[in-house]
């Protein structure tokens, strides 16, 4: 186990090496002359900025935790027949979430400009956006229902996204039907089951996820339903991270906690607005969008009181095309304890923090180092001026991007809270396991976003995987000015190398989005185990997704005994 | 939505020029920035801001306002290539299996048009050859190099060979695209997706779950 001493070695050792969170070398500067683009083709930089708003007036949206519903209730009952390995796998918990178009309040001075009423629109879950967060336990399925009640898309007010829907909980280890597949989308007026099993991959408590979130996957409408409000955030705990600082149990963390408190949830979406304060996107620019305002938890640069004390945030970047760097405005630590939503073998510290849209980090701030009535900002540095991805350079002085503040209170209580030396285990590599090799190219051709030179065709299987093997995938971005994020649903990968290197840092973790940079390459290692179906490799800049960068891969039977999910079939 | 007269348009849109220009961009992003350049918008749609102002004319050397006479109000498969495109990256024959799957949508709920990727070359002569040849009976579209370029900018076309398909409607203002040598069904399921009312089809095929 690595004494603390050693840590706040590798740690200094990890902020140098900051960049390899993005996964090496960042554009150089002489790359800057090929973003620019030709005359009179429009950019970011060519979209109507938002109204004005004031930063740091809204308070920041906690998410409560979803309420259970009685089983009773849902009629007609869940179908046990839907859903591999339900009776297995029991829902211990019941939930409903209705999908509605409404107004939601980004920011006061956004919402007194619409003639609609107090508000901007947006598409929530049971009236919110985020919906409210999944909390939920390994060892106790979960059941969630839920109903697609947006108006038709002729009578929608929303001006973009299609009002189909199918939600994917990213990234649990969810059967394929319950897993958010873009053709398994409800139409206004039905409803879609999902059945979390809540079990880790392969029964290994070295599996688990922490940090994920479910926002909706339809084929081709991916990044502006998920724009117009359908993301939110889920959280998992277990024995070990057990979200209770106070937990008797000697073998827990003792992680800042409790959910909603000290554990909190914020999901970064960089949005623009129209002149009546609703969502405005340009569908016609391929390349990805950029919003010109920061909302976290869909409010505009908004503030949190905190006391000073240990927290633990899970920040996530929503997309759809942007990446972060986000700092502390005086350069001060934090301990980086997790990627993807899953923990680190120890801290990492770090003064910034890279992400890609998908990626999560969660991070502890030890705010006990300020006074009460001090602030602090969160900033982005990462100048970003397409959808194409980041120039490479860092915003300064009055260009950085606000994000969010807080206000530092009195204290309420004691902080029981820890930053262990050590978090969580990984599990083996074991190279033997291995039974195939794979390779994915995303490139972009001729205006086409392309995966192995082609593009998403829901009846073409690009892969069929064995179930209980291992193998080794290779991704590989073809672009030179391109940065693709790439995500696999189901299960979790560990990097064995990028661009030739062994992962150091956070790379050195189990990982679900591995966001290249311009002509990067990372190998990863994967198991496919306990489920069977089809699955997405894609793209998680939405926009790009939606550009048909997208393949489907499928778990198949392997013929021996070790099959789940028999009976299942498409 | 009330459908523009040309008349109303044409004095709407004269006027509208200095308007547009700044509506459709952003104040000091632009009109200080000589790397990009205004152009005068369509009007009068739910997506119109995005489209040049511009004339087009078709392989039977019909002219029409792109947006106001092709676009507003319709449900429209846009697709994109050349004589010369043709040879590199064939997508016409593709189409054809399209348009005769939504065969008797075409024309009156649907409009189909082709826009040459190479104005410089593809006349409205050499542009009905190739649709005959193809045997592609919708429109072919072409008109001046510096109006073409305004409009392939619109739907971030660059090059030659410009492989998506746009399927919109202006009804509702939803666009998707398709890479244009997808299989045929999945183009034509886009077109009944996009559809209202009694043409809206979710699917052609159900590829749910079980």
């Amino acid at each position: 186990m690595a004494k603390r001493r050693d840590v706040l070695k590798a740690g200094a050792m990890a902020v140098a090496s900051t960049p390899a969170i993005f996964g090496g070398a960042a554009i150089p500067r002489a790359a800057q002359a090929q973003l620019c683009r030709p005359a009179g083709i429009r950019s970011p930089l060519t979209e109507p900025d938002s109204p004005p708003v004031r930063p740091y007036i809204e308070p920041v949206y906690i998410p409560p935790a979803m309420s259970p519903v009685d089983p009773a209730t849902l009629a007609p009952p869940p179908d046990p027949n839907r859903h591999q390995r339900f009776d297995e796998f029991r829902p211990a918990k019941h939930y409903v979430q209705h999908m509605t178009e409404g107004l939601w309040n980004y920011h006061q001075d956004l919402s007194a400009l619409n003639p609609l009423g107090f508000g901007s629109l947006a598409w929530m879950f049971n009236g919110a956006t985020p919906g409210e967060t999944l909390v939920a336990r390994y060892g106790e399925p979960v059941f969630v229902r839920r109903y697609n009640d947006l108006p038709a898309t002729e009578n929608a007010l929303m001006p973009i996204g299609l009002p189909y829907t199918t939600l994917h909980l990213h990234n649990a280890h969810t059967a394929s039907e319950s897993d958010g597949y873009p053709e398994d989308f409800a139409g206004p007026g039905e409803f879609w089951d999902h059945h979390y099993a809540m079990m880790y991959a392969r029964n290994d408590p070295r599996e688990a996820l922490g940090s994920l979130w479910y926002h909706d996957h339809m084929l081709d409408f991916t990044a502006t339903n998920v724009y117009a409000g359908l993301s939110a955030m889920a959280t998992f705990y277990d024995d070990l991270d057990s979200g209770d600082e106070n937990d008797p149990n000697p073998h827990a963390l003792h992680l800042p906690g409790t959910y909603g408190k000290y554990d909190l949830s914020f999901i970064l979406h960089d949005v623009r607005f129209d002149q009546a304060g609703n969502p405005a996107y340009n569908v016609f620019d391929t390349d990805g969008h950029l919003g010109d305002l920061i909302t976290v938890n869909r409010k505009v640069m908004p503030y949190l009181e905190v006391e000073p004390r240990k927290y633990r945030f899970r920040i996530y970047d929503g997309g759809p095309s942007r990446l972060y760097e986000l700092i502390l405005s005086d350069n001060s630590e934090m301990f980086v304890i997790s990627t993807d939503g899953n923990l680190l073998e120890e801290p990492v510290s770090a003064t910034s923090l890279v992400m890609g849209p998908a990626n999560r980090h969660d991070v502890i701030i030890d705010f006990s180092r300020y006074r009460p009535g001090q602030t602090i900002e969160m900033l982005n540095i990462m100048e970003q001026i397409n959808g194409q991805g980041p120039t490479g350079r860092r915003l300064e002085g009055p260009d950085r991007m606000k994000v969010m503040q807080f206000r530092i209170k009195e204290l309420e209580g004691p902080d029981n809270s820890t930053i262990p030396d050590f978090l969580r285990e990984l599990p083996r590599i074991n190279l033997n396991e291995v039974v195939a090799e794979r390779e994915w190219v995303f490139d972009h051709d001729m205006g086409l976003w392309t995966v192995n030179h082609e593009f998403m065709d829901p009846t073409k299987i690009s892969a069929s995987v064995k179930q209980g093997t291992a193998e080794i995938w290779t991704f590989r971005n073809a672009g030179s000015s391109w940065a693709h994020p790439v995500h696999v649903h189901f299960e979790e990968f560990q990097v064995l190398e990028w661009n030739g290197r062994p992962p150091t840092g956070v790379l050195r973790s189990r990982k679900d989005v591995a966001v290249l940079g311009p002509n990067d390459t990372c190998k990863a290692f994967y198991r496919f185990d306990d489920f069977l179906g089809r699955f997405p490799i894609h793209c998680h800049n939405n926009v790009h997704e939606d550009n048909a960068m997208m393949l489907r891969w499928d778990i198949v039977p392997n013929g021996g005994d070790d099959d789940h999910g028999g009976g299942w079939h498409r | 939505m009330k459908k523009t007269t040309r008349r109303t348009f044409l004095a709407g849109a004269a006027a509208a020029v200095p308007l547009a220009a700044t509506a459709a961009v952003a104040p000091g992003a632009v009109d200080d920035n000589p790397a990009f350049k205004n152009c005068p918008r369509a009007k009068n749609g739910k997506n119109s801001s995005r489209f040049p102002q511009v004339l087009v004319q078709d392989q039977f050397k019909k002219k029409a306002w792109f947006y106001e006479e092709l676009l507003a109000d319709q449900l429209v498969l846009i697709s994109f290539t050349s004589v010369k495109g043709e040879k590199y990256y064939p997508v016409l024959d593709n189409l054809v299996k399209v348009r005769e799957m939504i065969q008797a949508r075409v024309g009156s709920h649907v409009k189909m048009y082709t826009i040459t990727t190479d104005p410089h070359h593809d006349t409205p002569e050499a542009l009905a050859k190739l649709a005959e040849e193809n045997g592609a009976d919708w429109q072919f579209l072409t008109g001046a190099p510096e109006d073409v370029r305004e409009i392939l900018a619109s739907f971030n076309a660059r090059g030659s060979l410009y492989a998506l398909s746009w399927i919109g409607n202006e009804q509702t203002g939803r666009w998707l695209n398709k890479p244009s040598r997808l299989q045929p069904l999945f183009i034509a399921e886009a077109v009944g997706r996009l559809s209202t009312g009694k043409q809206h089809k979710p699917f052609l095929v159900d590829m749910h779950s079980v």
